[in-house]
């Protein structure tokens, strides 16, 4: 009788029967492994949107301070300032990436102003959020929960211990923290973070925010007082970030991450990478932007019902979260044209609409009922935006 | 959001009724308009603006 290791040769091995890293690609054959004998990571598995950082429909230069508050960044990506922290970030896509990995873009936080004494309070995060209903297959707060896993890739001039936190809000906030080291200087780190089932916990199956995922760039005593919340707990400021450094301790330094998923198991696969058109789409279901740019100049033909406002409906790209605030850069940037006159409009109002078409509004005086009234975007400044973010 | 100038109710030409609240800011040109929906997140933080002690605008229906 032959054997691998003490197994016959007859019997299958399992992943157990393998010493880790013990069979090199070189001793398999061409073409002896087949389809049945392998488990492809399935697709779409990464439950962070935009992970690898290459939609930006917001901009290419974020100011993040408190006089700002918390904004959206990089697609999916949120600047969040807790309390009243002093410092100043400028936040902004990077083409600084790690090398051979893959990917185009990062997020880059630059220090603009410091704040290297830090009040109880402040404390500074990047964070995303997913949609709950994206997050039934996790099996929270059931025996059958599954285990996660987070990756991403990580560079900072600044050394030291950093923390992100996962957080339930559907569940009070229940929340887990981990620390991450940035070991060296300047060097991009790929970082793999075991995150526990939790059994005891709950997510809503619904289009609120299910699981926010937050990576602390600062934080004040409130939230570094108590002991790293390292298995699923009740929240808790003082277990939140202990050991966090403080990044905006000067203006030197700055904080890049790509290449961010969270899937389910034990262990972290490849990044997966999406097209263009397919992460942008998971992006406009939060966020579209129209603008005089790159989107085209003219928002659809009005209708015009009164003589001081036009109806039109604006198809989106994908249903959109929930019903989203309509912004606008300012009237000014837009030229009504109808009726042989131009002219910029009062404003432009949200009316009703969910899902695909967003109804709105163009009021002017000097219209005609029954009319017709075409808007177009005419400063390159002009940005027409409806968000439906978490 | 942060500097709100004035949150001030829009009504629909068409319904009458109040259609969503229109957000200005001191710092910007930019306005929003936010519908009525808790799932909103501007909607809740307009909330939370209130809380504060700041008070919308009702002018009122009709054009």
């Amino acid at each position: 009788m032959s054997y691998i290791g003490n197994k016959p040769t007859a019997v299958p091995l399992t992943s157990a029967d393998l010493e880790d890293n013990i069979i090199s690609t070189a001793k398999i054959q061409d073409n002896a492994v087949t389809a049945a004998k392998y488990v492809e990571a399935p697709s779409f598995r990464n439950l962070i949107i935009n992970g690898d950082m290459s939609i930006a429909q917001r901009g290419t230069s974020f100011t993040c301070s408190n006089s700002t508050g918390s904004k959206y960044t990089l697609d999916r990506f949120q600047y969040i300032d807790v309390d009243t922290p002093d410092s100043v970030y400028t936040i902004t896509p990077s083409t600084d990436v790690p090398t051979g990995q893959g990917f185009a873009k990062s997020l880059k936080v630059d220090v603009a102003t410091a704040d290297a004494s830090l009040d109880a309070n402040d404390g500074t995060q990047i964070q995303q959020s997913i949609e709950a209903q994206n997050l039934q297959h996790l099996k929270i707060g059931t025996s059958s929960a599954e285990s996660l896993t987070l990756s991403f890739w990580v560079k900072s001039n600044k050394t030291g211990t950093y923390v992100v936190r996962l957080l339930q809000p559907d569940s009070s906030s229940r929340m887990v923290s981990f620390a991450y080291t940035i070991s060296s200087a300047s060097t991009w780190e790929k970082k793999t973070i075991s995150i526990p089932a939790d059994t005891s916990g709950n997510i809503n199956n619904d289009n609120g925010s299910g699981l926010n995922i937050t990576w602390w760039l600062s934080a004040g005593s409130s939230y570094t007082s108590g002991s790293l919340a390292s298995t699923w707990q009740a929240y808790s400021n003082g277990d939140s970030a202990v050991g966090q450094v403080n990044l905006a301790d000067n203006t030197a330094n700055e904080w890049y991450i790509t290449g961010v998923q969270l899937e389910v198991g034990t262990s972290a696969s490849d990044f997966e990478f999406l097209p263009y058109d397919v992460n942008y789409q998971r992006c406009a279901r939060y966020f579209y932007r129209q603008d005089y740019n790159t989107n085209g100049s003219s928002l659809p033909v009005t209708h015009n019902y009164g003589t001081g406002n036009s109806y039109g409906v604006i198809f989106t790209p994908v249903m959109m979260r929930a019903r989203p605030t309509l912004a606008y850069s300012s009237a000014s940037h837009f030229l009504m044209l109808y009726g042989g006159s131009q002219g910029a409009p009062n404003q432009l109002v949200r009316e009703g609409g969910n899902g695909f078409a967003q109804e709105f509004r163009v009021d002017r005086t000097g219209l005609t009922a029954g009319q017709s009234a075409w808007t177009r975007l005419d400063n390159a400044s002009a940005t027409f935006d409806l968000d439906s973010e978490l | 959001m942060e500097n709100i100038d004035t949150v001030t109710v829009d009504y629909s030409p068409i319904t009458g009724q109040p259609n969503c609240y229109v957000v200005r800011f001191t710092d910007s040109e930019k306005v929003l308009s936010v519908p009525l929906d808790e799932e909103n997140r501007h909607y809740q933080e307009i909330l939370e603006w209130v809380a504060e002690g700041n008070t919308i605008t009702d002018n009122g229906g009709g054009e």
